[in-house]
């Protein structure tokens, strides 16, 4: 599909002409043929499934690819009506800005305040404009004052992107192009992320790759799609795109808007939406309480509620007289050889449970996590309960294997039957859409099919009766979130303990029964999901933000009466 | 108050010490250099006296391999039994051995006192503003003395993942056979890390040629010509002190 003819007021910011992405020993192209154009000042957003090529094709658009990391490049880039080849990477900095998917691409592992002043001191900008323009960068993105003089290092990954995320916006690059940027914010940081990649200069073109839409879709012009085979399927306005093409995209295994499923709900009693709708609250602007006819709201209340509670955890609590799999009883918790983060945690988990652990970035959910599952030691107080099982935030720290097969046969039993052992593998790379990959070194893998193998090592066996899984969703297309959403869910049937570390408020809500609020350096609330999420000053408190289905809620408490 | 010293002025004056260090063969100059300058480090720059010994270890190793090869082997080094024999030290191989072993631990308290006083970005930034190094190299030299912290907490998280996947609690520090096992995946790491800086690096602008600001750039004050001169001077009379002793 070519997209996106030339447009009459000058040459695109970027184009691609049959371009296509090989890498090195690889058997099919990762990335193309595509063909895109995008005109000056529009916003897109490239959607695929995790492995399409978005990173790679984004890595082609100054040349790092192939210039810095090997691979074979056909067809014509150029930024500007400007081949990319007249000049190097570096070159292009002060007109494209590039946020990268791992923040460790885009930080050079400086202190703060320099790596937000790094690319403009490459520019030769005055002394006196970096500092004014570091000290507003600083402030646009939320960062605190007393993070000046810290390593990028030490901060934590969701505190990591925000310093990315200003080190690329002070380039005030007319193109901006940013892989995933929110993949471990909290959700207050992600708001307010995508606000500043949105309201910023009206002239600026931007090409977002990110999986989670709400609060940016609305923001987008245009939508590109790539295939599995790393070809455009789809290219259009978003809004038309999401209601034609909803099916083909859940057949790829693509993020929709969580309006999606309340719209086709509410066309199939005629009552969908005039405009497609990109939030739950455009769904239902036609269907106002107080102005909409009554027969209207009542025929649209069954889909809501129906709506309402798919959002929300099907699994029910777990019953309070089941055996306790792991407690904290007035724990001190802190990162290993660290200070103590949080302070007299109490919080047990139970068979068959599954549990929220949410919170701002840097709240200390991490190091709650690998505490709870007896990984790290307290500082004080106690911990009882068998040991459990940790995916950590970064799944490069869990892969010791040469292959994909490796890693998972690695995490079975030494004592295993072979044939059982490659009955196991086999099945378990089929169950997390790893079939093909079971022969490529996990280094090679996208950053989605990593943490999909992460999280496959850990449920391959079964010898963990407490599984804690640290930012699962980061980086997950939605195919991989369904098939980590099924497996928690076989998981708690087979009478497991789940612990689930997330910045993702609906997968929270649709999981997890219970959920912890960690801030203040403690534990400042512990109840159902439902009920914390619809708190809005305990949210306010914690930087949460409240779930995408939060508006058919309050619709739904609004039209009681009918 | 060292730390707000220029580092060139730092690096320099380290460099004379360290050239005094390896010249001077006598146990009571290189006692001297150690004692001088764990005397500044706890007394003015705060260091914990455990984190000093902790950071000997090493050059201290590397020292008892002379003190034992001094030993074992006495023959093959006449020169220096010749030299130490002069020495306060009874035995000629046992003195020859622990001058050689005092002074690997003396560079090593020489460079502790410039690694622990210094910002590496502060060093880098001015190297490349008064010494004109390349900021290709500059940045470079940057990256690499960032990885050390970096590679520690690389170790850490492998080391915990190890521990779940063996069941096994995690120590404060890993025995020899699991810190032989974290070699070779620190060293792909360290590739990998490499590899991902000069990107984000390049991605940003930095280039080989043209002009560039650089910002923070520690300035020459009169302070840094009294800390040399002090330094000089206390070397000078360590020097005298030692040869009339």
């Amino acid at each position: 599909m070519t997209s996106d003819p030339l447009s009459p007021e000058g040459p695109p910011a970027a184009q691609w002409r049959a371009v296509s992405v090989r890498y090195p020993f690889a058997g099919a192209a990762a990335v193309g043929p595509v063909d895109l154009a995008i005109r000056r000042g529009t916003r897109v957003l490239l959607l695929g499934a995790s492995g399409s090529g978005k990173s790679t094709l984004l890595l082609t658009l100054t040349g790092l690819l192939p210039h810095s990391i090997p691979a074979k490049v056909e067809g014509r880039i150029a930024i500007d009506g400007v081949p990319i080849e007249t000049r190097p990477p570096s070159g292009w900095a002060a007109d494209v800005a590039q946020y990268f998917q791992d923040a460790d691409r885009t930080l050079c592992g400086m202190r703060v305040e320099d790596e937000i002043a790094f690319a403009l001191e490459n520019q030769a900008v005055p002394v006196a404009r970096i500092r004014n323009a570091v000290a507003q960068a600083m402030e646009e993105v939320g960062l605190p004052e007393a993070w000046r003089q810290r390593r990028t290092a030490t901060l934590s990954g969701g505190e990591r992107q925000l310093v990315a995320l200003a080190a690329t916006l002070v380039q005030n690059a007319g193109l901006f192009v940013a892989d995933e940027p929110t993949a471990h914010l909290a959700p207050v940081a992600a708001t307010r992320l995508h606000r500043l990649l949105t309201e910023g200069r009206p002239d600026r073109t931007m090409l977002v790759v990110d999986h989670r839409l709400d609060g940016l879709i609305d923001a987008m012009d245009r939508l590109v799609v790539l295939g599995p085979d790393g070809t455009i399927v789809a290219d259009g306005e978003p809004r038309a795109i999401f209601r034609e093409k909803r099916s083909l995209l859940a057949a790829l295994g693509i993020w929709c808007p969580a309006a999606g499923d309340l719209d086709e709900g509410l066309a199939r009693v005629g009552l969908c939406a005039p405009v497609a709708p990109l939030s739950v609250a455009d769904a239902l602007a036609h269907l106002n309480p107080e102005t909409a006819p009554p027969e209207d709201l009542a025929r649209a209340r069954p889909i809501v509620a129906a709506f309402v509670a798919k959002a929300s955890a099907e699994a029910p609590a777990a019953a309070a007289d089941a055996p306790v799999i792991a407690a904290l009883v007035g724990a001190d918790c802190a990162p290993f050889l660290g200070p103590v983060v949080l302070r007299g945690v109490s919080l047990s988990v139970r068979q068959g449970e599954v549990v929220g652990i949410l919170g701002a970035n840097g709240a200390g959910k991490s190091t709650l996590a690998a505490c709870l599952a007896g990984l790290l030691p307290l500082k004080s107080g106690v911990r009882e309960g068998a040991k459990g099982g940790v995916a950590f935030q970064n799944p490069e720290s869990q892969f010791v294997g040469g292959t994909v097969r490796d890693e998972l046969s690695g995490a079975l039993p030494r004592r295993m039957d072979n044939d059982e052992r490659e009955r196991r593998v086999a099945a378990t790379l089929d169950q997390w859409g790893l079939a093909g990959l079971a022969l490529r070194h996990p280094f090679e893998l996208s950053q989605g099919q990593k943490r999909r193998l992460a999280l496959a090592m850990l449920t391959i066996t079964d010898r963990w009766p407490l599984l804690v899984l640290d930012e699962p969703m980061a980086g997950l297309d939605a195919a991989g979130a369904a098939a980590l959403s099924a497996r928690i869910d076989d998981l708690r049937s087979d009478g497991r303990a789940v612990a689930v570390v997330t910045h993702d408020m609906d997968f929270a809500l649709r999981v997890c029964p219970r959920s912890v609020v960690v801030a203040e350096g403690r534990i400042i609330a512990d109840g159902p999901t439902p009920d914390l999420l619809a708190d809005a000053d305990l949210c306010a408190r914690a930087n949460l933000s409240e779930p995408s289905s939060a508006a058919a809620r309050r619709w739904l408490q609004a039209t009681k009466s009918w | 108050m060292v730390r707000t010293l220029n580092p060139l002025s730092k690096v320099a004056v380290c460099a004379v010490w360290l050239v005094a260090a390896i010249l001077i063969f006598d146990a009571r100059f290189q006692i001297g250099a150690i004692l001088i300058v764990c005397i500044v480090l706890v007394a003015l720059e705060r260091t914990s006296p455990l984190l000093l010994l902790g950071l000997m270890v090493p050059f201290s190793l590397f020292g008892l391999g002379f003190l034992t090869t001094a030993l074992l082997f006495r023959e093959d080094s006449a020169f220096a039994l010749h030299v130490a024999g002069e020495s306060v030290f009874g035995s000629p191989a046992a003195s020859a051995g622990v001058t050689l072993f005092l002074r690997a631990v003396a560079c090593g308290m020489i460079s502790a006192f410039f690694a622990l006083t210094t910002d590496p970005g502060a060093f880098v930034r001015g190297l490349m503003a008064h010494a004109r190094l390349p900021p290709r190299f500059g940045y470079a030299l940057f990256a690499a003395l960032q990885l050390v912290p970096d590679l520690a907490a690389e170790a850490q998280q492998m080391r915990l993942a190890r521990a779940m996947q063996s069941g096994r609690v995690l120590r404060r520090l890993p025995g020899p056979v699991e810190a032989g096992s974290l070699v070779i995946p620190l060293l792909a790491f360290a590739i990998r890390r490499a590899g991902r800086t000069a990107i984000a690096m390049e991605a940003r602008g930095l280039d080989a040629h043209g002009p560039r600001t650089i910002m923070a750039v520690p300035p020459f004050e009169w302070r840094d010509a009294g800390f040399a001169a002090v330094a000089m001077i206390v070397l000078g009379g360590l020097i005298v002190l030692c040869a009339n002793m």
